[in-house]
């Protein structure tokens, strides 16, 4: 059996496993949000498409043709980066497993390969390149079949490329230190827009700019060098200089595939990614935590799931990225531009903001970490009541414990006066105990499995994530409408009385919201614990 | 007459038009180690679910330990252990972590739960890989924690679906020492199994289902006092051959599969 046969069947299989699943309600629903996900993203990848077509008519018809790798660099950046941040959006196919068919190696890397081609981002950057090559077919007709070769090399190397670093964060998942690593490349990654950011925004704000001799000797032939910058010299030199250029472009590839074909030569042999270790210590086991004031139960949850969160790296990351992304925005040369930033008080409320808005990944679904064990909570003498109760304390304790400390500092250091500030926290709250009541009733109607060990686990269904529109909306727009009134009508007292109030709906809302939860999931056990165990 | 720990009215399971369970009446007395046997989807996992809470039943009544478990199932809970089919353990916890968070559930305090944590530890053979993921076990492994965790409150029926599937000899003899323990100080046993011999050799009563209905119950004994088999040379009957007898034999003259 080829190769072609064994990519038929897979989408086969992955045609027939997305059928079934359709069999399922909650399923369906997830479906539906997936379609409203993929049109949203199919505008903006056509958009830019535009863009990238535009500006390569508009460099080379105004003669900046030397600054086509700038595009390139964005093609190549994307395809790199953009499968890694968005695996999950992916449908996530473990290759460890397809290893397991007897299939010769060849086949193997060809699946691979054809995998990494129909990743959304990868087939986004090979629509952006065409745009590029219609650009220069237009503007430049005599580089068009050059541009063209130079292209299908750039994309193999990409692809190649963004599989083997794929492998990597695979790898680097499935063990504990990996993971550890990976919290700060991931920052690192997340962090990369705002550091450039913050360096244009200081380089706009000096009249000229003198950079350094230096700095120019380095970048210049790192840049030139660079594939992106190969691939620009391909249609910027002439003659030979043009198929010297060329074959570097090919060597990059060739380099890029013989990494992959390592790589994928020591999972197909069956290399086994573990994080298992021995200790041979005298056996003492240390008894768990007890929080003051909570019940012991409780605290026995909340003990559990902190220590999941705290192999859960993305949910690391996603606690860690708002608080630099405030402090990035609060200091930047850009700060004067946002609404938010202009006063003390929006500034606070745009933490709490941040902060909020990173509250769905862990509250929407949370017994996603637990997977087939959503039986063990069953199992135990309790109500289930108090599962949701346990779980929504870690959650909101966190958010809430983020935003304490970053408000104790950020009230005295911008100068908020009272008023504002217990306006803002009462609100965050209120905001906080509605979302968490959304979020349980959410994770049982579209309960979603979650792999620590696997890039391609998303944190929360998509039905999910469009759902939270329903509490952000409408949450959003009566916080703005109380803010407007208060200033118009110069009520300043008004957000204060606003949230109260808001915070003794909340209240009434989690706890209606929570029973709803509660007697649905006693009615559904065996559809959340099949999709969870799944 | 012995106390009935366990017993069970017309209960029926329906999965849409498929009858899981069908008006299945079981009783279990004290310190039976009670053997539930049936081919497979018989209905025996979907019986373990309905009774130890997994799963609601359609209709009928359960009580165990004299208690109703529509009306006190948390109750209930607290004084059973059980071994799902799936083991539903956190993975992503360390054998020590487990098993002190299990106890806690259950109400014991950190000090007890830790003391009976490493004790089932040093007794199960985990003790060196305690700091070790759940998820980093072999399947033996995971069957023992199950085990143990089902254990570590000191319940007074233990509900095991499936213990020894997967479970290489060394495993199984740590599981039936403390299975047989178990009983021996007043507990009782309901387990579900396909390795008969194991069943054979443990169980004190055995009950039979087939197509969610129960088809014999009884001791060993009785059992073979009620199976009548034409031909057989007298011997005492297997539990194979009585199982066999109930639930009807294997297929016979196989014209299929020509190519093996």
């Amino acid at each position: 059996m080829g190769a072609n046969n064994h990519f038929t069947l897979l989408l086969a299989l992955r045609w027939r496993l997305f059928v079934n699943s359709l069999r399922r309600g909650n399923r369906r629903s997830e479906f539906g949000a997936q379609i409203l996900a993929f049109v949203l993203g199919a505008i903006v990848v056509f958009g830019l498409s535009a863009a990238f077509f535009g500006g390569t008519l508009g460099l080379l018809n105004t003669g900046h043709a030397d600054f086509l790798d700038l595009l390139l660099w964005a093609v190549f950046l994307i395809w790199q980066l953009a499968p890694i941040l968005f695996e999950g959006y992916s449908p996530g196919l473990n290759f460890r497993e397809v290893a397991r068919y007897p299939i010769s190696f060849r086949t193997y890397f060809l699946l691979n390969a054809a995998y990494g081609i129909s990743d959304p981002a990868a087939l986004a950057c090979l629509l952006w390149l065409f745009s590029m090559w219609l650009g220069i077919l237009i503007a430049k007709p005599d580089w068009a079949i050059t541009a063209l070769a130079a292209f299908l090399l750039f994309a193999l190397f990409n692809l190649f490329c963004n599989r083997v670093i794929i492998g990597l964060f695979d790898r680097f998942q499935s063990t504990r230190k990996g993971r550890e690593r990976m919290v700060v490349i991931m920052l690192a990654i997340m962090l990369l827009p705002q550091l450039m950011q913050l360096a244009t925004a200081n380089w706009a704000s000096v009249k000229r700019v003198k950079v350094p001799g230096w700095v120019l000797d380095f970048i210049t032939p790192v840049r030139q060098m660079s594939p992106p910058g190969v691939v620009a010299r391909v249609l910027l030199l002439d003659g030979s200089d043009k198929l010297v250029a060329l074959a570097f472009v090919a060597c990059y590839g060739l380099l890029a595939w013989l990494l992959l074909r390592r790589q994928l030569q020591a999972v197909y042999e069956g290399e086994i990614y573990s994080e298992g270790f021995t200790v041979k210590r005298e056996l003492r086991v240390r008894p768990g935590w007890r929080l003051p004031g909570v019940d012991e139960v409780i605290s026995t949850i909340v003990e559990k799931e902190l220590r999941y969160i705290r192999q859960n790296v993305r949910m690391i990351v996603q606690f860690v990225y708002p608080m630099i992304l405030f402090l990035f925005l609060s200091f930047s040369g850009t700060s004067k531009r946002f609404f938010f930033t202009r006063s003390s008080t929006g500034l606070l409320a745009m933490l709490a903001g941040f902060l909020l808005l990173s509250l769905p990944n862990l509250a929407y679904n949370i017994f996603g970490m637990d997977g087939e064990s959503f039986g063990r909570w069953l199992l135990c003498p309790l109500p289930l009541r108090k599962v949701f109760l346990g779980k929504n304390l870690t959650h909101g304790g966190i958010l809430a414990g983020i935003y304490l400390i970053a408000a104790a500092i950020v009230i005295p250091v911008s100068s908020v006066s009272l008023l504002p500030a217990a306006s803002v926290t009462i609100g965050f709250f209120a905001i906080l105990v509605i979302q968490l009541g959304a979020g349980n009733l959410f994770s049982v109607y579209w309960p979603k499995r979650i792999e620590l060990t696997r890039m391609s686990s998303r944190m929360a269904s998509s039905a999910a994530g469009l759902a939270s529109l329903l509490v952000v909306l409408p949450v959003g727009a009566i916080s703005g409408a109380v803010g407007l009134a208060a200033w118009y009508c110069h009520l300043p007292w008004l957000p204060l009385a606003a949230g109260l109030i808001g915070l003794a709906v909340a209240l009434t809302l989690y706890s209606y919201l929570l029973n709803r939860t509660v007697n649905y999931s006693h009615d559904h056990l065996e559809e959340i614990a099949s999709t969870l165990g799944a | 007459m012995s106390e009935i720990v366990l017993q069970t009215v017309a209960l029926r399971r329906t999965f849409g038009p498929l009858v899981a369970v069908d008006n299945l009446d079981l009783k279990v007395e004290k310190q039976q180690f009670y053997g539930f046997l049936g081919p497979n989807g018989a209905g025996k996992s979907t019986t373990i679910k309905m009774l130890t809470g997994l799963l609601r039943p359609s209709s009928g009544q359960a009580s165990i330990l004299g208690l109703d478990l529509a009306g006190n199932s948390v109750e209930i809970k607290r004084r059973i252990g059980v071994v799902p089919e799936g083991l539903a353990l956190f993975e992503r916890l360390t054998g020590a972590q487990l098993l002190n968070f299990v106890g806690r559930m259950y109400g014991l305090d950190r000090a007890k739960a830790a003391e009976r944590s490493a004790e089932l530890l040093e007794f199960m053979d985990l003790k060196d890989s305690a700091d070790k993921l759940v998820a980093d076990y072999s399947h033996g492994m995971k069957k023992k924690t199950a085990l143990a965790a089902a254990v570590i409150h000191g319940p007074e029926i233990l509900f095991l679906d499936e213990p020894f599937e997967g479970v290489d000899a060394i495993a199984a003899t740590t599981l039936k020492r403390l299975l047989q323990r178990f009983v021996a100080h007043g507990g009782t046993v309901f387990l579900t199994s396909h390795v008969l011999e194991v069943v054979e050799r443990l169980c004190t009563h055995i009950g039979i289902v087939q197509n969610g209905r129960l088809v014999a119950s009884g001791s060993l004994d009785e059992l073979r006092t009620g199976v009548k088999i034409a031909g057989h040379d007298g011997s005492p009957l297997t539990l194979e051959e009585i199982f066999l007898q109930v639930v009807g034999g294997a297929k016979q003259d196989v014209e299929v599969l020509s190519w093996l």
